[in-house]
């Protein structure tokens, strides 16, 4: 259920009563008014009754006072009845325009003004003038007359005073009975408003409810998904590998995982709120420079930031470890940078290892070189002491002359072959000015009877002149590795071209300025190296030569030239006619070396 | 030196020093053949009552192991002593041969072991 769900039946829960009570309230008004009318009609009854007694009272004033006239003819007695007479006709007028009358009261009214008319003219009148006249009235007749006249009137006022009456008592019996009917209307109105009231909202309610339970259920589960995540994501962090460090985006250390603490000695509670660089002083191997602060640095480029390489961490208790380490930044809600999490690692032992199989790779090619050098000097030498125990076994002058001849050339063999080694493993501290055609040509010369063993015919186009400053020990490990590799790869009656290609000053490619310098192509027409394979050749470990094979010479060769701030590239065809591998090697004339590059 | 007639097969490419091996077993009272590469010794090998055969490893083409092994299958009988540059050589191609030298050591060696090759019986 959503708000919006939750409002509606708010707002029906209280329409409701609200409605209820407005049909009472109508109900009500209608009694109300009822009520009104009623005091209305039982005043207006009141009132004509009241009148009717009036006239009655002042009638019966007329009639007496008109008695003691009769009896003493003393006009005191007629008092009465002259000041009746006067207020009579003011009464009548009176009583007609009264309001309620109905159609009976008007009759029995206008019958009572004509008989008291008729009274007064044919009994009243007619008295006093006798009386007056001195005369007497003693006539039972005349008075019987007026006496019945009299009765009749009297009559006409009680007909008129019942009839009103009986219409007040009519309409307060409607009314006691209208009353009793809107105390039951409104007893079954209370009841089927409160008992739908009571269900609708009973029914809301319960929807309300059984919307609330689920909610509070989905919460729950919620509340548990995310406890459990939060407790995945610590034992991750805590289980990690690497080391962790979170800062917020002043750079102030907010959490370290176990191997953070471990790597930087410094422990959880004494780093907290520490700005980074005081828990994490980080310095250049060689120069011993402080390396830029890495959240700086995240937030400077705001993106994932490496590290430098030979970056040394500095621990708490002065001790020192080769690292390697990535920041990346923690985003907020407007992808700011919120923080920044470091990730680093111990690469003492890794950074030992890859020294100790490089140095194990350089004792292979040496020990592969020797055995090619062995070789070389070995067979003139046995020529020459061969000769030397002819000679000294008894031989003619002729003969010795002939045999120093041979051991002559033969040595000749032995000065170039250990020239070539001269400059094999002279390691020098800075880059020297190198020959490239002079170097290939002496590797060549070194490798000349093996690939005559092998059957392998060598092209060469090597010009002259063609020079890069570089590490010549390390160069010539590269092309005596690669050249193997050829030779290896052509196999019996197979071919090897070795080339130089120089890059002038002003060579462009795509607009582009290009550092001068030369490209080294060492082809073999080979089988070719599949597809599946060529990804992988540069890795340390990888060869295809079975045990024959270190696996680290192309990953070295590679490392090498890096340094060298060259490239080297193989492409490789396994095609039927065209099949072949070329290696091409670029060194430049002036590179930067990079002077930590293996 | 009484068995100065055995006929010995020299086998090697280095051809200066195929030459001076060959003036030196002659000296020593051998008839020599040489060949300068693995087919040809074969070659002659299989024609020739050779009585031993001293062999060069590092040939192109053959290596002397495999010249070795093709000569063990035609004539087994027929001694052999392997030259090598190289220092250490697989132990499956030393099985194939009778004796093994590197060379360089000198001739007193070399005349030494092919003598030995040639005389079984007091060796035994």
């Amino acid at each position: 259920m959503n708000l919006s769900q939750f409002n509606r039946i708010l707002r029906q829960v209280f329409l409701l009563p609200v409605i209820a009570l407005l049909l009472m309230a109508v109900a009500l008004y209608l009694q109300i008014r009822g009520a009104n009318s009623t005091v209305n009609l039982i005043q207006e009854s009141n009132a004509r009754i009241a009148q009717v007694s009036r006239i009655e009272k002042l009638i019966l004033n007329e009639e007496s006072g008109l008695r003691g006239y009769e009896n003493t003819s003393d006009n005191r007695f007629l008092q009465p009845y002259l000041a009746a007479s006067s207020s009579l006709q003011a009464e009548f007028d009176r009583m007609q325009t009264l309001p309620g009358l109905d159609s009976v009261e008007k009759h029995y009214l206008d019958d009572l003004i004509e008989k008291h008319q008729l009274w007064q003219d044919a009994f009243a009148l007619p008295v006093i003038a006798t009386i007056r006249a001195g005369g007497q009235v003693r006539d039972v007749d005349l008075n019987l007359r007026g006496k019945i006249m009299m009765d009749d009137i009297r009559q006409d006022i009680a007909d008129t005073t019942h009839n009103a009456e009986q219409r007040r008592s009519a309409r307060i019996e409607l009314w006691r009975r209208q009353v009793r009917q809107m105390e039951w209307f409104l007893l079954a109105l209370a009841l089927c408003v409160g008992i739908s009231i009571g269900l609708f909202t009973l029914n809301r309610l319960h929807a309300v409810s059984s919307a609330y339970k689920t909610s509070l259920d989905v919460l729950g589960r919620r509340a548990e998904e995310i406890f459990q995540s939060e407790q995945e994501l610590r034992t991750t962090l805590a289980s990690i590998g690497d080391g962790v460090i979170t800062c917020d985006a002043a750079g102030r250390v907010q959490m370290m995982n176990p191997v953070a603490v471990q790597l930087t000695g410094w422990t959880q509670a004494e780093a907290q709120g520490q700005p980074l660089e005081a828990i994490f002083h980080i310095v250049n191997e060689k120069t011993r420079d402080i390396v830029e602060n890495p959240v700086a640095k995240v937030k400077r480029l705001n993106r994932i930031v490496g590290l430098a390489n030979h970056t040394v961490l500095i621990r708490k208790d002065k001790t020192e470890l080769n690292i390697a380490d990535s920041g990346a930044p923690i985003r907020d809600r407007t992808d700011g940078i919120a923080g920044v999490v470091m990730v680093f690692r111990d690469i003492t032992l890794e950074r030992k290892t890859q020294d100790a199989l490089l140095a194990n790779e350089k004792l292979a090619v040496a020990g592969r070189l020797a055995a090619t050098i062995a070789h070389e000097i070995h067979n003139p030498l046995d020529s020459v002491s061969n000769l030397l125990y002819l000679m000294r076994n008894g031989a003619s002058k002729e003969e010795s002359e002939q045999f120093m001849d041979m051991a002559e050339q033969e040595l000749a063999r032995v000065t170039q072959i250990s020239r070539a080694m001269l400059g094999l493993y002279r390691e020098s501290k800075a880059p020297v000015q190198v020959d490239l055609k002079e170097m290939l040509q002496e590797i060549l010369l070194l490798m000349e009877h093996r690939f005559s063993d092998e059957r392998v015919t060598i092209h060469t186009d090597l010009p002259s002149s063609v020079s890069v400053d570089a590490f010549p020990a390390e160069l010539r490990q590269v092309f005596t590795n690669l050249i193997a590799n050829a030779a290896e790869a052509a196999g019996p009656g197979g071919e090897v071209r070795v080339s130089i290609t120089p890059r002038g000053p002003d060579a462009y490619s795509n607009g582009i300025k290009q550092e001068p310098g030369a490209t080294v192509l060492i082809a073999d027409n080979g089988a070719g190296i599949p597809d599946d394979v060529r990804p992988r050749l540069f890795q340390p470990f990888f060869t295809t030569k079975g045990e024959r094979g270190t696996g680290l010479g192309l990953w070295v060769s590679r490392g090498i030239i890096t340094k060298h701030g060259g490239s080297i590239e193989l492409d490789s065809d396994t095609g039927h006619s065209t099949h072949g591998t070329v290696v091409s090697v670029f060194l430049a004339t002036k590179p930067t070396i990079n002077a930590g590059g293996d | 030196m009484t068995e100065q007639s055995h006929l010995v097969l020299c086998v090697d490419d280095e051809l200066i020093g195929l030459k001076v091996r060959k003036i030196l077993l002659e000296r020593a009272g051998y008839r020599v053949l040489t060949a300068p590469d693995g087919s040809a010794g074969l070659d002659i090998f299989s024609r020739e009552p050779v009585e031993a055969v001293v062999l060069d490893y590092s040939m192109p083409g053959m290596n002397g192991g495999e010249v070795a092994t093709k000569m063990r299958l035609t004539k087994p009988h027929i001694p052999i002593l392997l030259l090598s540059a190289y220092m250490g050589l697989s132990s499956e191609v030393l099985s194939t041969v009778d004796l093994y030298m590197t060379k360089g050591e000198g001739p007193p060696v070399l005349l030494q072991k092919l003598s030995s090759l040639l005389q079984p019986s007091s060796d035994a």
